[in-house]
């Protein structure tokens, strides 16, 4: 359970997918501008990273290793994360009408996100020959997407913040737009520098 | 390397792919969706400013509520206008009413010279945020507070902010009532377009308590309302107010008005008497 | 003609740059340049990706349905990065070691995916590789002089040779994360200041580059709500 909780806070606030990893720039710094948006996006990607990862690490430690297929990786794994949000989001529109509206922008932007693939392929490079075999490597694997996902929504939600102070804020011309939303993250990521060593001084 | 590894390699990612591939066809299939083509054509003919004047969420929400109900009126679109319902109607097959162009109107005349502020403030750039710091930054609490919350939800840059008050280009105004829902005072109102004045003031203070805030402001004397021949321009609670309905721009209370937070917009010439 | 030709091969260095102007694929860029080596193996890996990407897109574009195109550019793009994948870990161990979870990462690139939908699937074969050259050999530049100036300051070497005053003097918050957003930031205003906000149109991250912009159907786009309302 320790070790549950650890990967959830190391997820979240250490190696923060965004802040610290570099992955899901385009969609941080993109829909970050409005906190619905933002929040909303950042669901969407909880959402799709724990069914990918579901559906990918059991494809990776039951199809592809003992077969010998690990080169084929980076193919199944892109094929399967398209096709999965594509379904769900026919599924959604179907019997979700309601989250569809909300939610089912974000979902095509998000296929084609490092996030997602990023959060797949190191979660099999991790836990694949983690203790407790398939089962005890594929929760530690799940808790990891939760992690990575939550970490996601944070970074959102604060970057959405932070970006509504600055617009209101004057700054040099050639700075306007993307270099001061650069600079502004910069900064955000430097405070969650200040997370370093949490995990292990708070769980042991 | 024998030919048996790349078979099963492609074979592998072959059912994989066809798997894939089923799946998205049989749920593309069982889980479609009926969309009533209507209603994409009715979206075509809505502005797309998502501002909800017409009531409902969007333009989709309007377009999908216009199809589903026969009864609906088309032209509930203020930005879209007298051109949506049209086509709406062409497309629905009903009549199209009409629509009465409409546009917000900043109801305060607390210039410079007329008012001023009763703090430095130097707190975060947004009337809201002002409104909660005892009322706001100017004397009077009911005007408007000039810091923009009204010209930055603008869909189209109609307001602007000249000397901390806020003005509508009435020209770019498309009527969409955003600033109105947005102002944190209840300062910005949606009139008709072709209004023939409106009363610029909005505080409910009585007479000399306006007079200490703001030269401008009303002061509930009454002299508009006894002067209106058609009963148009009342006075509620120590502010005037106007019916644009019975009003017929005849221009006699902005005469009379000693505070001058009247204005004239399309006063017909012929009846107003040179003082 | 052949200054058409110099011209698609010049496009992608200076005038759309895919990082700096049309700012495409930044993630891979803020985290693998923090080394100039890794920076060019990186570049150099995308580039190969891109040429063969492109050239193989181009040559099946009148094969390949409208309905099923941008799965069938992955399924192609990720093939190619499996090879490269491949060829980096057996001969390039440091290199594969230094990129990590970037190399596989190289299939999800807005650059690759963006070029074919916007230029391999109007244009022929010579043409795509021409563009793709140029695209790769401007992002490896632009990598190339991010990574520099993270190394330099950051560490205070380059390329792995250590600097006479830098290297005892280094900041080496420039290699880490904030680092690489606050020199992209800087890199970006430099443009701007330097071709007086004419070089990069693009004002936001909004949908033109992003090739999920098919998909979307630019729902998300403030820009096309604000142009629409007006």
């Amino acid at each position: 359970m320790k070790e549950l909780i650890a990967i959830v806070m190391a997820a979240v606030l250490v190696n923060n997918y965004v802040l610290a990893q570099f992955l899901g720039i385009c969609p941080f710094l993109g829909v970050s501008k409005k906190l619905d948006q933002a929040a909303g996006m950042s669901v969407a990607v909880i959402f799709v990273m724990l069914l990918a990862t579901a559906v990918t690490y059991p494809i990776q430690y039951f199809v592809l290793n003992p077969n010998g297929l690990g080169y084929l990786q980076t193919i199944v794994f892109i094929l399967v994360i398209a096709a999965l949000v594509q379904l769900v989001e026919i599924i959604l529109k179907k019997y979700i009408p309601a989250l569809h509206a909300s939610l089912g922008v974000y979902l095509p932007l998000i296929t084609t996100n490092c996030a997602v693939l990023g959060v797949c392929i190191s979660n099999v490079d991790n836990y694949l020959t983690a203790t407790g075999g398939f089962g005890g490597g594929f929760v530690q694997a799940m808790f990891n997407s939760l992690g990575s996902g939550l970490g996601f929504l944070l970074a959102m939600v604060l970057f959405s913040g932070v970006r509504s102070r600055v617009d209101k804020c004057k700054c040099p011309e050639c700075f306007k737009g993307m270099p001061i939303t650069l600079i502004s993250a910069a900064i955000v990521s430097v405070s969650f520098m200040g997370f370093a060593g949490i995990v292990e001084n708070l769980l042991g | 390397m024998e030919p048996i590894t790349i078979v099963i390699a492609v074979v592998v990612v072959g059912i994989i792919g066809l798997l894939c591939a089923v799946m998205l066809t049989i749920a593309s299939k069982f889980m479609a969706v009926e969309v009533d083509e209507r209603i994409p054509m009715v979206r075509e003919c809505l502005p797309g400013a998502n501002c909800g004047a017409c009531g409902f969420a969007g333009c989709d929400g309007y377009a999908a509520a216009l199809v589903e109900d026969p009864d609906l009126a088309v032209n509930l679109c203020v930005p879209g206008g007298a051109t949506a319902a049209d086509s709406i109607g062409k497309v629905l097959g009903r009549a199209a009413g009409d629509v009465a162009k409409q546009v917000a109107e900043v109801r305060c005349s607390g210039t410079c010279e007329a008012t001023s502020v009763k703090m430095d403030y130097k707190g975060l750039e947004s009337c809201a945020a002002a409104k909660l710091l005892f009322g706001g930054t100017g004397k009077c609490v009911y005007g408007c507070i000039g810091l923009g919350d009204c010209a930055q939800v603008c869909p189209v840059g109609a307001i602007h902010i000249n000397g901390g008050l806020a003005r509508v280009d009435a020209s770019v105004c498309i009527g969409c009532g955003l600033c109105a829902k947005t102002c944190p005072n209840h300062v910005i109102a949606i009139r008709p377009a072709d209004a023939h004045m409106v009363v610029d003031c909005n505080s409910h203070q009585k007479g000399a308590g306006t007079r200490r805030s703001c030269s401008a402001g009303c002061i509930g004397c009454r002299l508009c309302e006894k002067n209106c021949h058609t009963g148009a321009i009342t006075v509620t609670d120590n502010l005037a107010s106007i019916d644009y309905a019975k009003c017929d721009g005849c221009g006699k209370c902005i005469e009379v008005c000693k505070a001058g937070c009247l204005v004239a917009l399309n006063i017909t010439k012929a009846e107003v008497v040179n003082n | 003609m052949k200054n058409n030709k110099l011209n698609i091969l010049t496009n992608g260095i200076i005038k759309e740059n895919p990082i700096l102007v049309l700012i495409l694929g930044t993630c891979p860029f803020l985290a693998v340049t923090t080394q100039a080596s890794n920076a060019i193996g990186m570049g150099a890996a995308v580039t190969f990706v891109l040429l063969c990407s492109n050239v193989m897109i181009s040559l099946l574009r009148k094969v390949i349905s409208d309905k099923v195109r941008i799965p069938c550019y992955i399924v192609v793009i990720a093939s190619f990065v499996t090879l490269v994948q491949m060829i980096v870990k057996a001969y390039f161990k440091s290199l594969d070691d230094a990129l990590g979870l970037y190399l596989p990462l190289i299939v999800v690139n807005c650059i690759i995916l963006g070029r074919a939908e916007m230029f391999a699937n109007k244009n022929g074969a010579l043409d795509s590789a021409l563009d793709a050259i140029g695209m790769g050999v401007g992002y490896t530049l632009a990598m190339l002089a991010m990574a520099s100036i993270r190394e330099i300051f950051g560490a205070g070497t380059w390329f792995g040779i250590a600097l006479p005053v830098l290297s005892e003097n280094n900041i080496s918050i420039m290699t880490m994360a904030p680092g690489g957003f606050a020199i992209f930031g800087i890199l970006i205003a430099i443009i701007n200041k330097a071709s007086n906000g004419k070089a990069i149109k693009k004002k936001d991250f909004s949908c033109e580059g992003c090739p999920s912009a098919a998909a979307c159907n630019g729902q998300n786009c403030a820009e096309k709500r604000e142009a629409a309302a007006k």
